[in-house]
């Protein structure tokens, strides 16, 4: 190898992308091979579009991003189209195959859909896991078992039903059937703008407040006082840094428990450390020049914290399901038995679906709705589906809370039993059970 | 009565909906369909028939002075279009001209000037394929302002601005630079081709050699208060992108439905063999119809500023794109050997579509925007 050769330079034409190579020279314009680029004269110009010398500049290869692998063509091959690679997109995938090993399927997700279980995302950080042990599955791996065609890092930017075609960022596809399981995504209020605050809704999203925790204990305001922002502020808790959580309401988990319950929560958490600011409505939320944040509240208190979490609640993400005329409520309108959209041959399921005005954003129902689904995609018979409201743990390990049943505005909360350590309470109708509800567990901090 | 005629302000110039689609169909079924060979194959710069075009209202509907009629006005470029892809892209780059102009809100750009342009009476194009992508971060700016007494000196190259010649003009950006150069902000102005600039010839390209396209040289060109559109230039970039980009539309539909008349025109001699072939006529056309809807919803709002509006006109100009593709293709392959001759409307259609795909914003960086837009947004 010669040196020599080595040497030569490339420099880029920035209008049309035109490469001067010093080896080759351009004996078009009166370049001799091996002529410099600094020998070249000003009014030297682009052969391909003329501007001039000075709108060159050093031309180095970048490295091709290794995207071809995940970025299979778009083949017009029709199928079976799942849009989401979250619990919901992969459960329904595991129940088509297991009931017919050939169809074509295609998974279009916006992130590696990467598998793990997404309730852990809420106690892990004490736990000291890691985004890599959090993984039970990469999105690559399960995509090679279960034999479906994954898009990851694409985006489902349009749908015409009538069509049957669903737009991404990596192409156009025609589907058979459409399987919707786009899940949720945190509805922040305007105070609490996304480059300022942190929320927690999938494994992407704990992975960047992992790594800005990394560094050691810090000052954490959790704004909403619901389950996920009751069961971060513990974990954190427990991880080493100071909680503060605020709230509009009077007390933590207003919208599900009596206060008699919700007491014994917030004294569970004064033994943790972490302070509740109640009635609290956050105005603004500003970053310092040291890269701090300034949370205001509506009564004019100025808190200075490291990082600032939004727990205040999820919302369907309206645009695809709107674009393409489906029936919308709070989230994606699916007949309760079927689970199919107000179009044909477009199922939903999981946290971007609502059954009777309602979203249900829990995992426990999502097996069931998949196989709901798979069978009516694959035409098998299947009794259909049955929703019945999921039984209710706040994974908040000093104080667990678990509710049943369906409680209600109206009817009034009764002690069953109450001792040191627990409290359970119950809402009868007519002499018949239709809540109950338990805080705590005997002898916790013992089996700790 | 005096304001309800001013409000009324299409019946001035009796452009109604109606008039200017038949006016359009006209053109575009007579003199454009005839000159259309002409255009592609010799480059002739079709000023007549965009005069036509202009006197018919159709590159002034869009204008608010004329009621925002973005529906027809997108519905006229397709329908031109249909015809030569080439003019349609002359009408979109006079459209977006004429847009400026009007929202820049300065009185010189306005009134007679704006008058004249949007009837077709004056012409010009714009320069803002290298700033949308330089905007977008896509690639760097071009064109360099430095500030001097009363605006701005403007240097640098463009290589190819379609849509102008000696005595036209064009809506350009340049980055302003402090001294020690870097870029503080952008400014937008009316750049005017007199004798100050230097127009220079293009290479040949493989399609749409009749719009006129030259690469331009500034050197130490001065831009006053007369001639600015927007400074800074960003803030009105973003109002008027959505708009920028959905009125190309009309362009991309109108190849698509050029392509589906040549499969249709083939129909009655080869449409028993042509039922083999994918993407029939049919199946296009009910994909063309539900963009049609799509733009037509679209083009009520056109300054609609939400994240959700900008995604939907880029999802429908990236489907226009693949449309105009697929029915370019599809057109050659149902006409077989006819659609193979060099004067045949599928050879210069193949071209028009791939100029629908490759033109700022093309497939890629629509599609590379779209996921930016869809993306979470996490503190730094």
């Amino acid at each position: 190898m010669s040196t020599l050769a080595t040497t030569w330079k490339k420099f880029v034409c920035r209008a049309c992308g035109l490469i001067y190579d010093e080896e080759l020279g351009d004996p078009d314009s009166g370049l001799a091979p091996g002529t410099r680029f600094d020998d070249i004269t000003d009014d030297w110009e682009c052969p391909l579009c003329g501007v001039t010398k000075a709108d060159f500049m050093p031309y180095e290869p970048a490295v091709a991003a290794s995207c071809g692998e995940r970025r299979a063509a778009i083949s017009r091959k029709e199928g079976v189209v799942v849009v989401g690679g979250g619990t919901a997109g992969w459960a329904a995938v595991e129940a088509l195959r297991a009931l017919d090993a050939d169809v074509p399927i295609t998974m279009v997700t916006a992130c590696e859909g990467d598998r793990y279980r997404k309730p852990e995302l809420s106690v892990a950080l004490s736990q000291d896991k890691s985004p890599e042990t959090l993984v039970t599955e990469y999105g690559r791996d399960a995509a090679m078992r279960l034999d479906v065609r994954l898009l990851s890092n694409t985006y489902a930017v349009g749908l015409s039903s009538a069509l049957y075609q669903v737009r991404t960022t990596a192409g156009t596809l025609n589907y058979t059937q459409l399987i919707l399981a786009q899940g949720a995504r945190p509805a922040m209020p305007a105070a609490l703008p996304p480059s300022l605050c942190w929320r927690i809704n999938d494994l992407a999203m704990w992975t960047g407040v992992h790594r800005t925790l990394a560094s050691g204990p810090q000052r954490i305001a959790i704004v909403g006082a619901g389950l996920v922002g009751c069961e971060l502020a513990e974990d954190f808790a427990r991880a080493g840094h100071a909680v503060s959580v605020l709230d509009m309401n009077e007390q933590p988990l207003a919208a599900l428990l009596p206060e008699r319950a919700s007491q014994r929560l917030l004294q569970s958490w004064r033994s943790r450390g972490i302070a509740f600011l109640p009635a609290r409505s956050v105005t603004l939320v500003e970053s310092t020049s040291s890269g701090k944040r300034i949370v205001h509240t509506q009564r004019g208190e100025a808190l200075h914290v490291d990082m600032v979490l939004c727990a205040t609640g999820l919302g369907t993400d309206p645009r695809l399901a709107r674009g393409a005329g489906l029936d919308f409520e709070r989230g994606i309108v699916v007949d309760p038995g079927t689970l199919q959209t107000s179009a044909p041959d477009i199922y939903a399921l999981g946290d971007c679906i609502s059954i009777a005005g309602e979203p249900c954003r829990f995992i426990e129902p999502i097996a069931a709705q998949a196989e709901t689904i798979a069978h009516a995609v694959l035409g098998r018979d299947h009794a259909g589906y049955r929703h019945k409201p999921p039984v209710l743990r706040v994974k908040t390990r000093s104080l667990p809370i678990v509710m049943r049943g369906v409680p209600s505005r109206e009817l009034a909360w009764e002690v069953v039993d109450e001792d040191a350590q627990q409290l359970s309470m119950a809402q009868y109708r007519d002499g018949n059970v239709v809540a109950s509800l338990d805080v705590g567990q005997k002898n916790v901090e013992m089996a700790a | 009565m005096e304001s309800a005629l001013i409000s009324g302000d299409a019946c001035v110039d009796s452009w109604s909906d109606e008039e200017v689609m038949a006016r359009v169909g006209d053109i575009a079924r007579g003199p454009l369909a005839v000159a259309a060979t002409r255009i592609d194959a010799q480059g002739h710069y079709p000023l007549d028939i965009m005069a036509a075009l202009g006197e018919a209202g159709a590159l002034g509907v869009h204008l608010d002075s004329h009621g925002a009629r973005f529906g027809l006005s997108i519905d006229a470029m397709q329908e031109a279009s249909r015809a030569c892809g080439a003019t349609g892209f002359l009408m979109w780059a006079h459209d977006v001209c004429g847009l400026y102009m009007e929202q820049s809100r300065n009185p010189l750009l306005g009134g007679e000037r704006l008058d004249a342009h949007a009837h077709g009476r004056s012409f010009g194009g714009t320069a803002l394929s290298n700033p949308m992508k330089a905007l977008a971060g896509i690639e760097p700016m071009m064109l360099r302002a430095a500030p001097t007494a009363g605006g701005y000196l403007i240097n640098g190259t463009l290589p190819w601005v379609s849509h102008i010649k000696r005595g036209q003009y064009c809506g350009a950006i340049a980055a302003v630079h402090r001294n020690d150069g870097s870029v503080s902000h952008e400014v937008m102005f009316m750049l005017d081709c007199d004798e100050r600039v230097e127009l220079r010839h293009c290479p040949v390209f493989s399609g749409m050699e009749g719009t006129s396209t030259w690469g331009i040289r500034l050197t130490d060109y001065f831009v006053g208060e007369a001639s600015m559109i927007a400074d800074p230039a960003r803030p009105f970039i973003a109002r008027i992108k959505p708009a920028f980009i959905l009125l190309q539309v009309g362009m991309a539909l109108g190849v698509a439905q050029g392509g589906i008349d040549s499969s249709l025109e083939v129909e009655p001699m080869l449409g028993h063999v042509n039922r083999f072939l994918h993407d029939r006529p049919g199946e296009l056309g009910a994909e063309l119809e539900d963009a049609a809807h799509q733009a037509k919803q679209l083009a009520q709002t056109p300054y609609d500023g939400s994240t959700d509006y900008l995604l939907e006109v880029l999802d429908l100009r990236a489907r226009g794109a693949e449309l105009a593709l697929r029915s370019a293709q599809a057109s050659l392959l149902h006409q077989g050997a006819r659609g193979y001759l060099m004067s045949a409307a599928p050879q210069r259609r193949i071209r028009e579509s791939h100029f629908v795909a490759i033109v700022t914003p093309a497939i890629k960086h629509l599609r590379w925007e779209m996921a930016r837009l869809c993306a979470e947004e996490f503190p730094a």
